[in-house]
């Protein structure tokens, strides 16, 4: 049945607009870094922190250039309701939500699977981080918008159905704005965690396969593994990490070289995060 | 001998101990050299000014960001297709102004959704259905969408492919028949018959929460709205099915009529719990959070002043019985300057 608390609309089926040319593919610029990021904390006053993370986008074609956009607010730490048993450490809630247009695909109000996938690998990627001992019976909620996702508008119709690859990198967007809010909520963490994201991909069947930083799937022909790590830098600790893909199995260094680049990308991350936070410390003693 | 040492609170404590008595003694200064002001340190008929930033999202059709103080608003505007087959009991529409058909509402065409959920302030957490907040702002954009007749239903309108006109053109030049010619007409006429609809979902999402949250959704609806362009689409006979252009050359704006611009205003009394009318009371324009759960009473006015004269598309008031004829003068001319200033922030 239809949720009857929403606007639902025409009964009848919507299709969303197709296009009687397909559109220029992304020129492929081979880079050997990261996408720029933009990290803002204190965006959302009313929670106890937040943080914004846009991403550049290194091919516009509009005047919007960027790519990838989270907004992240967590709300804690407080204490947990009467009915909830003793808790000796911090319950940790994490929610990852799609806004309707943030990808080709209109999304729906209510959670689907993929949104519940990336809530949890989250809330593992940061358990690692936060002191959770420090507040008994408490709790911590922090919830993560993706208000545009990191697809092109126009890659190729081949592209449409892709595997998810962008989950990928969502998934290190929402860790590295997750872990810069909680820092800009005072919750104590032994390190900023930062996502990061490298994956093995081939132009064609003809050419050797590459591994690249940070990759964009409308760039690339075809992607054959991704991994996505969460990672402690000054502790060198890896709190969470998701491979997915298939890997040819006559080079067995391949896996350490994909998670090696998948720190490269993260320490970038990180860097980021370290240096808005010390930004963030400024502009408050310079206040009071 | 110790002297006891008096008990005193920071500002911002007392805020938070007794918000009702502290907001009254900011409009209710002891010295008479101190103006009236109200905690956020406006005048009670001042607004926050508000920014807007348009086209920052690449997979809707329009859209904009509003901030308005600590308001901040995301909205995205998608059109997407329906055919004329799958809207149940459908009628083609007439150029007869006496049809009582009205397609933006009969077919269902604007989908406005608001959504609080995003964590925006401490009491709207995802992971519940919708709070009555959410579904009341949605229902009062909607009816506002369908009343104030801001869309132009015509540019949602699809027809097919304009080749039955240039056939005709060429079979013109050989023969004259005035009878085919008829005939012909009424071929084109039943080809230019509606073949789909653009719907336009329009969904608000709260990025932060600080009061007034139906003025600030409404303008960030207006200028995504502005800023929405639809692809050229047409009806393709052979595929059956709607194909659109892609040059961005043949994506057309959406034609808006009038400026509606809302104005909300929060009646704040000197009682707690107000009795009938008596006591002094305020109207605080565009409330922020604090003084939103302090008031009962809300009114809300829509005006638009583009074609000159003033024109009241809307009044909404929620609760009380202080806001009587007079006030409501009082809040359409405010209102009016309401207008002003959010005209320059959209253009």
């Amino acid at each position: 049945m239809a949720d009857r608390r929403r606007i639902n609309g025409p009964v009848g089926a919507t299709t969303p607009p197709i296009f009687d040319k397909p559109a220029a593919p992304a020129a492929a610029k081979t880079r050997d870094a990261i996408r720029k990021i933009f990290l803002k904390t204190g965006i959302t006053p009313s929670a106890s922190g937040s943080a914004y993370l846009e991403l550049e986008n290194p091919n516009p074609k509009r005047p919007g250039n960027t790519s990838l956009k989270l907004s992240c607010t967590v709300h804690g730490p407080r204490a947990l309701p009467r009915s909830a048993p003793f808790s000796p450490h911090i319950i940790l809630t994490t929610h990852v939500k799609y806004a309707p247009f943030a990808t080709r695909q209109r999304r729906g109000y209510l959670r689907d699977s993929s949104e519940r996938d990336l809530g949890v690998h989250l809330e593992t990627a940061l358990r690692g981080a936060i002191i959770a001992d420090r507040w008994p019976k408490s709790g911590v909620d922090i919830i993560v918008t993706v208000v545009e996702g990191d697809q092109d508008r126009d890659s190729p119709e081949s592209q449409k159905d892709d595997e998810g690859w962008d989950m990928m990198n969502v998934l290190s967007g929402c860790i590295t704005v997750a872990s810069a809010a909680i820092a800009d909520a005072g919750i104590d963490c032994v390190d900023t965690v930062a996502g990061g994201v490298a994956a093995l991909v081939c132009k064609d069947d003809k050419t050797a396969p590459t591994i690249v930083m940070d990759p964009i799937v409308a760039e690339h022909g075809s992607i054959l593994a991704a991994c996505c790590v969460a990672y402690l830098p000054t502790r060198d600790e890896i709190t969470n990490m998701w491979f997915k893909g298939r890997l040819p199995g006559a080079d067995m260094m391949v896996y350490d070289k994909l998670m090696e680049k998948s720190l490269v990308a993260c320490r970038c991350a990180n860097r980021v995060i370290v240096q808005e936070l010390n930004e963030t410390v400024r502009k408050g003693q310079g206040i009071s | 001998m110790a002297t006891p040492k008096s008990l005193t609170l920071s500002s911002t404590t007392f805020a938070k101990l007794s918000p009702h008595p502290y907001l009254l003694a900011n409009l209710q200064p002891t010295d008479s050299s101190t103006t009236p002001t109200r905690t956020n340190g406006r005048q009670p008929s001042q607004t926050r000014l508000p920014y807007i930033n348009t086209s920052s999202l690449s997979h809707a059709h329009g859209s904009a960001v509003v901030r308005n103080g600590d308001t901040t608003v995301i909205c995205g505007v998608r059109g997407e297709t329906i055919l004329t087959s799958a809207i149940p009991n459908y009628r083609a529409p007439s150029d007869d102004p006496s049809s009582s058909l009205d397609e933006a509402r009969d077919y269902d065409l604007l989908v406005p959704n608001i959504e609080l959920a995003t964590g925006c302030a401490p009491n709207f957490l995802p992971g519940v259905p919708p709070t009555t907040l959410a579904q009341t702002l949605s229902t009062r954009v909607y009816s506002l969408l369908h009343s104030s007749k801001l869309v132009d239903v015509s540019r949602l309108r699809i027809y097919p492919e304009e080749v039955g006109e240039k056939n005709i053109g060429g079979d013109d030049d050989k023969k004259m028949d005035e009878a085919e010619e008829i005939d012909e007409y009424a071929a084109v006429a039943e080809e230019k018959a509606v073949k789909a609809y653009w719907v336009l979902y329009i969904d608000v999402l709260f990025i932060s929460f600080d009061g007034n949250p139906f003025d600030t959704a409404w303008t960030a609806i207006l200028a995504a709205l502005r800023d929405t362009k639809l692809p050229l689409a047409y009806w393709d006979a052979d595929r059956e099915m709607v194909l659109c252009k892609r040059s961005q050359k043949a994506a057309a704006p959406l034609s808006l009529r009038g400026l509606p611009v809302a104005c909300t205003g929060a009646v704040f009394t000197e009682r707690e719990k107000q009795k009938k009318g008596s006591g002094r009371y305020w109207v605080l324009v565009d409330p922020d959070r604090l003084e939103e759960g302090l008031c009962d009473e809300t009114v809300t006015v829509v005006v638009d002043k583009l074609s000159g004269s003033t024109k009241v598309l809307g009044i909404s008031k929620h609760g009380g019985t202080v806001v009587g004829p007079e006030l409501m003068k009082e809040m359409v001319i405010t209102a009016e300057s309401r207008w002003d200033q959010v005209r320059a922030a959209i253009e």
